[in-house]
């Protein structure tokens, strides 16, 4: 189903889960256009389902795939996809933050949740240019 | 250059979410909402007044779900993986109790309540067992 979607096109990141790929601070350029969820390692912009605030996060998983969760197996409904953060708690302790945030909290995201993929980084300019998939 | 930068500068923020650093976790904190739900039942099988029953049953409901919230954060956030040689059945143990916590929502049987804090009571020892109490607490000041 194609869908209109009036996402912001560029963003600013905050906080630390997608470290090292995403910084805090880094500025990116969003895709809103976007009517379904992109294929797996793309990084999206979506909001978050339990506190509905804008937020960042990978692809680790789309509609009907398979994935692991607390020793089992979960199967992604046709519109749903898991996302993770790239940085593990180390990491994002390293940075002055807690725990990540993502799927394996909120459990998968629905895709009226999905904004847009964030596609490039125009923001540090030494950090400049496409994002990587993961 | 610092007007264009103004022009670039993305209006918007998005998080690349991640929780507070606090890093204060105890079971303690569950015990007191399962506290809570074991009291009111006891209290409801005393007082036949619909009014009084009526709020009893919404504050219940409430404190059950806060005591499975403090369960999972204790589950998604204290505990990693390293911790299961420790304690190998600690999924095992968190899915039981915030099935629990569930049925006490639901339930007026003080049984189904005692079996919630037994349930936190084996979740403490885990706690204790894996440094829990020195990791993640601030200790009070010596008398």
């Amino acid at each position: 189903m194609a869908r209109t979607r009036g996402g912001p096109w560029r963003v600013k990141v905050a906080e630390a889960s997608m470290l090292p790929a995403i910084a805090p601070g880094d500025w990116l350029l969003v895709d809103p256009t976007v009517a379904r969820w992109p294929r797996r390692g793309s990084v999206v912009v979506f909001r978050e389902p339990d506190t509905d605030e804008l937020a960042i996060k990978r692809i680790a998983a789309g509609p009907g795939e398979e994935v692991r969760f607390r020793e089992g197996l979960l199967r992604l409904a046709d519109d749903e996809a898991w996302l993770t953060a790239d940085a593990d708690v180390e990491t994002a302790a390293a940075a002055g933050f807690g725990a990540p945030r993502d799927s394996t909290r909120y459990g998968p995201v629905p895709l009226e949740l999905l904004v847009g993929r964030a596609w490039f980084r125009y923001g540090p300019l030494r950090r400049f240019g496409r994002l990587m998939s993961g | 250059m610092s007007r264009l930068t103004d022009w670039l500068a993305p209006r918007t923020v998005v998080k690349a979410h991640c929780d507070l650093p606090c890093g204060i976790y105890d079971p303690e904190q569950a015990r007191i909402e399962a506290e809570s739900c074991y009291k009111i039942i006891e209290k409801m099988g005393a007082n036949s007044d619909p009014a009084f029953t009526t709020r009893a049953i919404l504050i219940k409901e409430e404190r059950a779900e806060l005591t499975k919230h403090h369960l999972d954060v204790l589950w998604h956030d204290y505990f990693k993986p390293e911790h299961l040689d420790k304690v190998p059945n600690l999924h095992e143990m968190f899915w039981n109790a915030t099935k629990q916590a569930s049925k006490v929502k639901a339930s007026t049987d003080i049984a189904d309540a005692k079996k919630l804090l037994d349930m936190i009571d084996e979740i403490d020892e885990a706690w204790i067992a894996t440094g829990g109490a020195e990791k993640t607490r601030v200790a009070k000041q010596p008398a």
